[in-house]
């Protein structure tokens, strides 16, 4: 489904080039959901704008779906980090953007809103809702593509512990409904382990992959209660070195 | 409604303190030497067609160059401010010749564009294009990067990019420059009538109309009258598109 060989991406040029992401391959199944976690600023982010097409990789290949990535395609839905609404436009609207940009029917919006909980808030503007309704939207406009592969760029960072496990949730939910193929980026262990069928272990700058834990307990809400979760976030916290591993 | 109220209070406040200048002139001197705000309405009702064609005419020549202003300024911004490349090029231009007031350049521009219509057109419109050229160009090189990410991740080209993204973000910043820049215009507009006035009939512009009763203090009197009254059209009209265009941000604020 999607396949990263040798990775390498490089910014900046001449004595200023920073190497993000050196020799990293990833492979991740049909319908499978993957988590990356690594230390901030490890070159995560890259690795996902690499995947999406938003980049060009220095080196190494990128295969999604069987075909190299060159730009980005309508079956890829992104999800950044603190969801990227558009102010001017109305939930509605930011919920029907990428179907638009791509000339898509505009169908389905309505009841994959009513399903996230947005009903009633079609017409209202981003500022007018809360951090957790606004990230609620951003899942919304992915999710409008019925796309068959989900990249998401730390969808719960800076949210309060509640609202955080909540959108957790619906994003265990939606993936239980779709079976879509998706690799999630995060900081944070437990969210690692809570999302993830496995969980790739970044090192720090320039990123490449330190260990793949298997985690075959994900896929209930409960999970996060169990000893077996404990299990495997202590032993992500190990790997990572720091008591934080951030 | 509120709002109306607040406007209605002013237009007292500023009689009230006319009429006081004026029973001051007229105590001191013995003679009424600023005409009283009354006597500036009645002067201003004598020659109602030649005043309201000459408030028509200026409306007409500030609302061309104001759509041109924008036309040319928003488009002319966004291009400058949204390329890397082309912005180290030709920003240091801008910014040369913004500072200049285009009535230094009159006698240039009345060899450019004679001394008729098209050279007060052309003065205002300068006077504005800077100034909405330069908030556009200031706010496409603050645009968020996070929305820029999001929309190009949901799969935008260049141009769907401008449309949705970038346009949107600067309007705001365009609108509170170009009702700052009412003033200015109308200074600029005003400027244009005048010089050369007598040129045209006391119908053909506040300016000319202003130039040519400067002898009788009350009609020149009710030409600034009408000046005041021209911008606060221009101002009010700007702040209602901006609060409909851009009705987003005012969301929640009721």
């Amino acid at each position: 489904m999607i396949s990263v060989r040798d990775l390498r991406i490089e910014y900046g040029r001449g004595r200023r080039r920073t190497l993000a992401v050196d020799g990293l391959s990833l492979e991740v199944g049909d319908g499978e959901l993957v988590s990356v976690i690594g230390p901030s600023g490890c070159g995560k982010t890259s690795l996902l704008l690499a995947i999406d097409g938003l980049i060009k990789p220095s080196g190494g290949r990128i295969l999604v779906l069987g075909e190299e990535v060159k730009g980005v395609r309508k079956d890829v839905a992104f999800i950044t980090q603190d969801a990227g609404l558009l102010p001017w436009k109305t939930v509605r609207q930011n919920a029907e953007l990428a179907l638009r940009l791509h000339g898509f029917p505009r169908e389905g919006v309505r009841e994959i809103l009513r399903a996230l909980g947005l009903a009633g808030f079609e017409n209202r503007y981003p500022s007018e809702l809360s951090e957790g309704m606004r990230r609620r939207v951003g899942i919304a406009r992915a999710l409008a593509l019925r796309p068959k592969v989900f990249l998401m760029d730390e969808p719960m960072a800076n949210l309060d512990t509640l609202t955080r496990e909540r959108i957790q949730e619906i994003i265990l939910e939606l993936w239980h409904m779709y079976r879509f193929t998706g690799v999630l980026v995060t900081h944070d262990i437990e969210e690692a382990v809570f999302l993830g069928q496995r969980i790739v272990i970044l090192s720090p700058r320039p990123a490449k992959v330190v260990e793949v834990l298997d985690n075959p307990g994900m896929g209930e809400p409960g999970y996060r209660r169990s000893p077996e979760f404990y299990e495997v976030v202590i032993r992500a916290r190990e790997i990572l070195g720091s008591p934080e591993g951030r | 409604m509120r709002q109306l109220f607040h406007y209605l209070f002013a237009v007292v406040l500023i009689l009230l303190f006319w009429s006081l200048v004026s029973l001051y002139f007229e105590l001191s001197r013995g003679v009424a030497l600023i005409p009283y705000p009354w006597g500036v309405a009645a002067a201003g009702a004598e020659m109602w067609p030649e005043w309201s064609a000459a408030f028509l005419e200026s409306a007409r020549r500030f609302f061309i160059s104001l759509i041109l202003a924008f036309a040319g300024g928003v488009p002319l911004g966004l291009f400058v401010g949204s390329h890397e490349n082309i912005n180290r090029w030709f920003s240091p231009l801008i910014y040369l010749l913004y500072p200049i007031p285009p009535v230094a350049l009159l006698f240039f521009l009345y060899i450019a564009f004679g001394v008729g219509e098209a050279v007060k057109v052309v003065t205002v419109t300068l006077t504005l294009l800077f100034q909405v050229t330069v908030a556009a160009h200031g706010a496409a090189r603050n645009i968020s990067p996070s929305h820029i990410l999001a929309v190009r991740a949901a799969g935008a080209n260049s141009l769907q990019l401008h449309r949705h993204v970038i346009l949107p973000a600067v309007m705001p910043q365009v609108f509170t420059s170009a009702r700052v820049s009412v003033g200015l215009g109308i200074t600029m507009l005003y400027i244009a009538e005048t010089k050369l006035g007598i040129v045209g009939g006391p119908w053909s512009g506040l300016g000319n109309f202003i130039e040519i009763y400067r002898m009788r203090t009350d009609l020149s009197l009710a030409g600034v009258v009408g000046l005041a009254f021209l911008g606060l059209m221009f101002y009010v009209i700007l702040e209602l598109l901006e609060r409909w265009l851009c009705r987003w941000k005012y969301a929640g604020k009721s």
